[in-house]
């Protein structure tokens, strides 16, 4: 029994490090779709955060006395500003311009990737960001001289080898939730969203709420982009982006139902099954089944295609989502 | 500020006007395959091997990365550096065979040098009747159609991978360790041979030590990608909190992601290719193909006219052309002296590793008793 609670935290903790990252874009999604804008470049606005993001932190780390936690959160700040600018691009096509909203993600995701090996190999006359990983990793969380990985079962859930990222993932959650639901702000976001005519005539400036929405999402996928390759490696390629994770988590936005409680289950969903398909090893039954590593690794589609499906019926997505607002027609 | 503006954008024209007018040629070109010039192994060895042979010579030299991963822009990027003044060419990998069996023919004055494969017409070995060749007719009998017509420009560089997967073997069990594992990056030729000889390598060393059957179990994977994951590093994570100790990892770039598993979970590492020690101080040694040398010693040939193509040379223990960097601080019992002693060995083949990359895993696993593999396909 011990053993099965030792591995079922072991694989709550790995797939923290995809969830976090999921869970961080899909919100992302969320703010920009709720304020009207569909942002299907959530995927390469995650490849440039993660790219500057990553560059800086290379440069910071080897020209300054910075380092550990403080560099980390440096880090995302820098992460949060370049999801910020580069969204601009897509909030300008698609707010000012009236452009198809598609088309102008379709065009960031494709640019950022580029663009990343392109930097990468100006500044450092090489494709891959390395960057130090290692000084942000925590073997163990101690908080005023508490160890807290010994506390049963969430110790080694949430205590033991980890990352800021996890923390600070559960916080952005608890703030997202709250400006969307309990503040003014929030209402007149989700307005503009559902039905901008009506928001336009009780006062609200459609065209900056739905600015607001596109930045605030662009600088949470910047951080998402960050937070996804930190634990994978101290060498970032952006050739090869973010395995596809940014479109993942539209997926968790449309079946997480564009609501902050019910992405979260889903993402959590979605990595607990992705890291059991890596971690058989560790579960005997699972792996005295010799199933392929292909059988395993759909595993977490599938049941996410699953849960699509069963919700997908009552679908509520923001209704004024996608189209262009024009303040002349009615 | 206007006028400004207006000298800026005239001093960029004529810049960039005078730019156009270099005429410049690149003597040796480099392709790169489905890697990047810096992925910290294959691509990155040869292009070192040409990078030194080119300075220390002053050759112009480039490299040229393909548009996409298909035999068709293999032949255009190659098209492409014959077109700027290339007379040697360097394609690392084996993807390479049909795209240089194809443009041998074309362009006899270039010479080809081709790592890790030899050039043929074959595009599917399950199914040998699916040529590059369009014009032959597909007989029944397929195997007619198989063309291995390797011209005098062209050089194949092939190396005796499964020799130092086995020193890696070897040295890690050796050093006292039971639980190993292997992550390939796919299962083709060059990483196969890497892994099977890494299972030879480790039953040989438990033979020496005098160990019990199956005492030394190996993992092994084929992770499918040559880059970093984080599938590799969950799977790597995974091995080492279940008592893996060393894992070989022969997958290019995805070798970083097993790395930073092994920093998370205090593992070790085996490297590939090239010595792979200043990336992670986990890496205890690395299982290296001398890639630079052999590509600068056939670019040595090329220039002093002693170059002979068409026929495959090959890079193994006996001409030094694989083995583990000459550095074992990383290591505590084993050493310089048992390395040499078991690379005699190899070299004078009172031990002989077998490299055919044919057989089965299950089959190669039956054959070695002090070793049980178990397969994570």
């Amino acid at each position: 029994m011990m053993d099965f609670i030792n591995t079922f935290a072991e694989i709550v903790r790995l797939s923290m490090f995809i969830a976090i990252p999921l869970i961080i874009v899909a919100l992302a999604g969320l703010f920009s779709e709720r304020s009207g804008v569909v942002n299907i470049a959530l995927e390469g606005i995650m490849v440039f955060g993660a790219v500057i993001s990553s560059l800086m932190i290379g440069i910071l780390f080897n020209n300054t006395d910075l380092s550990g936690q403080w560099l980390f959160i440096i880090g995302m700040l820098i992460a949060i500003g370049a999801g910020v600018v580069f969204s601009l691009l897509h909030a300008f096509a698609s707010v000012n311009m009236k452009a198809n909203q598609v088309i102008s993600g379709t065009a960031l995701n494709i640019f950022a990737p580029a663009f990343g090996v392109f930097l990468a190999r100006a500044i450092f006359n090489v494709s891959k960001i390395s960057y130090p990983t290692r000084e942000f990793f925590i073997k163990k969380v101690t908080i005023f001289g508490l160890d807290l990985s010994n506390i049963p079962v969430l110790g080694p859930m949430f205590f033991t080898k980890t990352y800021i990222t996890v923390f600070v993932g559960i916080l952005i959650l608890v703030i997202a939730y709250i400006i969307l639901y309990k503040t003014k702000f929030g209402l007149r976001l989700r307005a503009c969203g559902e039905h901008p005519q009506a928001a336009d005539a009780a006062g609200v400036n459609v065209y900056k709420m739905r600015y607001a929405g596109v930045l605030i999402s662009g600088g949470l996928a910047g951080l998402g982009g960050l937070f996804y390759i930190v634990p994978i490696s101290g060498n970032y390629d952006p050739l090869y982006g973010v395995s596809g994770y940014g479109f993942l988590a539209l997926a968790v936005l449309i079946s997480g139902q564009w609501k902050p409680g019910r992405i979260m289950v889903m993402a959590l969903l979605f990595g607990f099954f992705a890291k059991l398909s890596n971690m058989t090893d560790l579960i005997p039954l699972l792996d005295n089944m010799h199933l392929s590593t292909e059988t395993l690794r759909i595993i977490p589609f599938v049941v996410t295609l699953f849960v699509l499906m069963l919700t997908s019926k009552n679908s509520s997505a923001p209704r004024a989502s996608g189209e262009p607002y024009d303040k002349g027609k009615r | 500020m206007k006028k400004f503006l207006l000298l800026f954008a005239a001093l960029t024209f004529v810049i960039g006007l005078s730019a156009c007018g270099e005429d410049k040629k690149y003597e040796i070109a480099l392709i790169t395959d489905v890697g990047t010039i810096d992925d910290g192994s294959f691509n990155q060895g040869a292009w070192e091997g040409v990078v030194k042979y080119a300075e220390e010579n002053d050759v112009s030299h480039k490299y040229y990365q393909p548009v996409a991963k298909t035999t068709d822009d293999y032949v255009d990027a190659i098209e492409l550096a014959i077109e700027e003044g290339a007379t040697t060419v360097v394609c690392p990998g084996f993807l390479f065979e049909n795209a240089v069996w194809i443009v041998q023919g074309d362009y006899p004055d270039v010479n080809f040098i081709i790592l890790d494969g030899t050039p043929h017409n074959v595009t599917n070995w399950d199914d040998p009747t699916t040529t590059e060749d369009e014009t032959a007719t597909l007989s029944g009998a397929g195997m007619d159609n198989m063309d291995f017509t390797n011209e005098v420009n062209v050089r194949p560089i092939l190396y005796a991978e499964h020799e130092s997967g086995f020193l890696a073997g070897y040295a890690a069990v050796k050093e006292g360790y039971t639980e190993l594992g292997f992550i390939g990056g796919m299962a083709v030729p060059a990483v196969v041979r890497f892994g099977y000889g890494f299972i030879q390598g480790a039953d040989q060393a438990a033979q020496d030590l005098g160990l019990a059957s199956d005492a030394i179990t190996i993992k092994y994977w084929y992770s499918n990608v040559f880059w970093e994951t984080s599938e590799v590093q969950a799977t790597a994570v995974a091995w080492y909190s279940t008592g893996t100790e060393v894992i070989f990892s022969a997958a290019g770039g995805a070798g970083f992601s097993v790395m930073e598993a092994a920093f998370q979970e205090d593992g070790l590492v085996i490297g590939v290719d090239v010595d792979q020690a200043g990336a992670a101080p986990e890496v205890i040694t690395s299982a290296m193909k001398e890639l630079a040398n052999s590509v600068y010693d056939t670019l040595d040939e090329i220039y002093e006219g002693t170059f002979v193509g068409g026929v495959p040379v090959n890079f193994n223990v006996q001409n030094e052309g694989v083995g583990l960097p000459q550095d074992f601080s990383r290591f505590t019992t084993f050493d310089q002296v048992a390395y040499d002693a078991i690379f005699a060995q190899l070299v004078n083949a009172a031990i002989v590793v077998d490299g055919d990359n044919t057989q089965t895993l299950a089959e190669v696993a039956a054959k070695y008793g002090k070793v049980l593999v178990s397969d994570e396909s």
